[in-house]
């Protein structure tokens, strides 16, 4: 894929080149967008909501990391989210056996990869890290999906996140301790190769 | 056990991810090599780090893709349409102009007496309008010589009938003249009613034909953009 080329058609309003562009980013939008949102539906119209925006805003983007720009329209558009949430708070409707307990999400347990042994540990892996991302604050919690989730370099997420350089070290440093905080509760529920030591030195 | 400083701590999270500078590294990795707390510490972020990478990427569960409807991207109007559709509504109102003036000149708005003589007979067939009016306006006076045997206002006459069968030839085309005038708007209205054919259909054609450079134009530019 030639990005520059095809970034540069789509500034000229090319819409198949600026498809492409998507079709190689959708993934790592929505799974931005999901650790950040813990909802999958809200994620997806949230990575919508950016690449219509970054779309009509294509102009405006003068170089440098493709990837962190589409990455701070997605960060946008889930902050806009919980705003928007918040406003309206809503109870979600989770499927409930005869007695009364939640039923777990079919996809939460099913993955086509793997045995079903990894595959429930990468589940529980996956419920953990949520539920302790969930926990930070939303600023530190963009900033650590963008830095550890999603592997961008300090720069990359400070343009993501329009901060400057030394609060995107500042907020991931203070969201790692709260994660390893938080995930240290889940030690007996992590996989063994996932667990973290018992007694923390920091 | 000794609690470490969160400016540390800052440290040891740059460190891992290679964004301090090689001066700081150096002091930070000495300090490691004599401070168990710290490396202990660096150890916990480094495995903390690691989970996170290791958290499972799902696939996005449709394309995203937008449609050219969604941006907002519409198919460019030929040139040729405005000009057409701006021609058909001039036809539209030539037409109207037209049959305006067309209606006008049918009535007979402010129709003096003459016009009346339009009439070949009266109400119920009775004797001509203008025909019994005529002595009592300005025919007898102006038109028509008294035949012999009659006095000179022509009252004398048993019939209007029998009046204008004794109106001698010469003198009458002056009297049909007046009659006449019908006949010769109709002539003059000849290219009018022509005009009222022309413009409606020239109208109706320029618009169709607008409206059928927009549907080619459309169908090339849905066949060139499928997800439109």
């Amino acid at each position: 894929m030639d990005e520059p080329a095809l970034i540069q058609d789509a500034q000229h309003g090319n819409l198949e080149a600026f498809n492409s562009l998507v079709l190689a980013y959708q993934d790592a939008l929505y799974n931005t967008a999901l650790r950040i949102l813990s909802d999958e539906d809200l994620a997806a119209d949230a990575v919508q909501e950016a690449f219509l925006s970054a779309f009509r805003a294509l102009n405006s983007y003068r170089g440098g990391s493709f990837r962190a720009w589409l990455l701070r329209t997605v960060t946008n558009a889930c902050y806009d989210e919980l705003r928007r949430k918040k406003r309206r708070p809503t109870t979600p409707l989770e499927p409930e056996t005869a007695d009364g307990d939640e039923v777990e999400s079919p996809r939460w347990l099913s993955d086509p990869n793997g045995s079903p042994e990894e595959s429930l540990d990468q589940a529980e892996l996956e419920h953990a890290i949520q539920h302790c991302l969930e926990n930070l604050p939303t600023d530190f919690r963009a900033v650590v999906v963008l830095a550890d989730i999603q592997g961008l370099d300090y720069t990359e997420v400070a343009i993501a996140v329009k901060k400057p350089l030394g609060t995107v070290k500042s907020r991931l440093a203070r969201a790692r301790l709260r994660l390893r905080e938080c995930l240290q509760g889940f030690r007996e529920l992590l996989p063994a190769a996932f667990r973290l030591e018992e007694k923390s030195s920091i | 056990m000794r609690s470490l400083l969160f400016r540390d701590m800052e440290n040891l999270s740059a460190y891992l991810d290679r964004q301090i500078s090689q001066s700081e590294r150096t002091r930070l990795e000495i300090r490691l090599q004599s401070d168990l707390v710290l490396a202990a510490a660096l150890e916990e972020i480094r495995q903390t780090r690691a989970l996170l990478q290791r958290t499972p990427q799902r696939r996005a569960p449709r394309n995203f893709t937008l449609k050219p409807r969604m941006a907002g991207i519409r198919p460019p109007v030929p040139r040729l349409v405005p000009v057409f559709s701006w021609a058909s509504a001039v036809a539209m109102v030539l037409f109207i102009f037209t049959l305006g003036t067309s209606l006008v000149g049918q009535f007979p708005f402010g129709a003096t007496a003459p016009m009346l003589a339009v009439a070949p007979n009266g109400i119920g067939g009775g004797p001509p309008i203008a025909a019994t009016m005529a002595p009592a306006n300005a025919a007898p006076a102006t038109l028509v010589p008294a035949p012999p045997g009659t006095d000179k206002t022509g009252i004398g006459t048993s019939t209007p009938e029998a009046y204008v069968a004794s109106v001698p030839e010469a003198t009458l085309p002056s009297a049909r003249s007046v009659i006449q005038p019908p006949f010769a708007q109709k002539a003059r209205n000849k290219p009018l009613s022509l005009w009222l054919v022309i413009w409606p259909g020239l109208g109706v054609l320029l618009g169709a034909l607008a409206v059928f450079i927009r549907w080619l134009n459309l169908r090339a530019f849905q066949r060139k953009n499928p997800l439109g």
